[in-house]
């Protein structure tokens, strides 16, 4: 028997909100499962779907993006942008057939470490049952 | 119809570059063979008795045209290069006030696929006559009608934009009709299968990819001088081909499409694999119209 999937989730997660929320979690010791791979943005508006894109295609099972909540953007209105940006991008991953449990955009503050460690849980678990992303060659 | 659109547009070409009106003149010129014509700018008066104007001229000008920004140029337009060319002004990639447009009354292009699959053979000639066309093959001449051979892109055509060109030849513009439902069918039947079904029909047309990226190079609205996507011919990644990275390319082509594709299906004509890329340019246009 082969060992059980581990998903791999990247986080493209925005500097004053989401990562010290991550941070938060860490600090009151917050259990959550090790198969996010953080990367620390500094606005969820700098987030390209391309970055998503190419996570996926180095091999990561699912990409998380996480920002401040709406109205409370360091920038102002970063978040709202990246919001428009990766609505379209979730339809066009649809449109292509890519399992949009694959990708989750979230908001998460800075006092908000348990919030993260379950939105970390559920996708996990998630990803867990939907198994690799991986493309069959025809 | 007195005289030949093809005859009214090299007179009118002939004039706008006589007077300096342009200094040039945008239309095609026969290709290869019959069914093929190419984008051609006429520089002279002179030169504008190459131009042509038959039932195959399927190339979109306007990605020709921005590649001459800058200079005053006369163009003859179809009701779909008009569109896209609408967006490039949009977008600030041409002046408007350096372009002369003569628009077209087109009554719809014929695939030259269809022509060959109705005329067996080497194809010799191709003639309009009323509603029909005449196709001269080396053995045979087939009449067929022309709403029977039209490009997809065509038969759903959604018109030209009002008020946009400078003058006018053949047909008065019809006022632009209502989207019609066929137009969508494709993409609407492919939104009904289950995602795991899609993503079977995306696998099955994407492995054919090879990555040339000619979809990108004829696309009139990717104008970006460095282009993020690409890989260099020897990119490690370009050569291996794993289905993700053809997916990626698709995927981030159609989000960077997502605000201005205007349908103009240059990408799936020039596709060498035959991938349906149209059906993303439909769907880009679905979800712009339900916004």
């Amino acid at each position: 028997m082969s060992e059980p999937f581990e998903p791999k989730i990247v986080g493209l997660l925005c500097s004053w909100c989401a990562y010290a929320g991550a941070d938060t979690a860490g600090v009151s010791r917050v259990q959550y499962p090790p198969n996010l791979r953080i990367v620390r943005v500094m606005c969820s508006g700098r987030v390209d779907p391309l970055f998503v894109a190419r996570a996926f295609e180095h091999g990561a099972d699912g990409v998380l993006v996480a920002g401040c909540h709406p109205g409370d953007c360091h920038y102002l209105s970063g978040n709202n942008y990246a919001e428009e940006r990766f609505a379209k991008f979730a339809q066009l991953l649809d449109f292509f057939g890519l399992d949009q449990r694959r990708f989750k955009l979230a908001w998460v503050s800075g006092s908000e470490g348990a919030r993260f460690a379950t939105i970390v849980a559920e996708m996990t678990e998630e990803l867990r049952a939907l198994g690799p992303l991986e493309l069959k060659v025809q | 119809m007195t005289t030949s659109l093809e005859t009214q547009l090299r007179s009118r070409a002939h004039d706008l570059l006589a007077e300096g009106v342009v200094e040039l003149f945008l239309g095609y010129r026969q290709g290869s063979n019959p069914l093929r014509v190419a984008p051609f700018v006429a520089r002279t008066p002179l030169e504008t008795a190459k131009l042509v104007w038959n039932a195959v001229c399927v190339p979109n000008l306007a990605g020709t045209l921005a590649k001459h920004a800058g200079q005053r140029i006369g163009v003859a337009l179809k009701a779909c290069d008009a569109q896209t060319l609408r967006e490039l002004l949009k977008l600030n990639q041409l002046e408007r006030s350096r372009l002369y447009l003569i628009g077209i009354g087109c009554e719809g292009m014929a695939n030259p696929e269809a022509i060959t699959d109705a005329a067996p053979g080497r194809v010799t000639g191709l003639a309009e006559a009323g509603p029909d066309l005449v196709i001269t093959t080396a053995d045979d001449v087939v009449r067929r009608e022309r709403g029977t051979l039209l490009l997809t892109k065509c038969a759903t055509c959604t018109g030209m934009p009002t008020d946009f060109c400078d003058e006018w030849l053949g047909e008065a513009p019809p006022a632009p009709p209502t989207v019609p439902a066929e137009r969508f069918a494709a993409v609407q039947a492919l939104a009904t299968l289950a995602p795991a079904e899609r993503l079977a029909f995306w696998s099955e047309h994407l492995s054919r990819c090879t990555l040339c990226y000619a979809c990108q190079t004829v696309c009139p609205l990717c104008f970006c001088k460095e282009c993020a996507l690409t890989l260099e011919r020897d990119h490690p990644r370009r050569q291996a081909r794993e289905p993700m990275t053809i997916f990626a390319y698709h995927l981030m082509r159609a989000y960077h499409l997502a605000d201005r594709c205007t349908g103009c299906d240059e990408c799936s004509r020039v596709c060498p694999e035959d991938i349906p890329l149209n059906l993303i340019c439909r769907k880009l246009e679905q979800d712009r119209s339900q916004v």
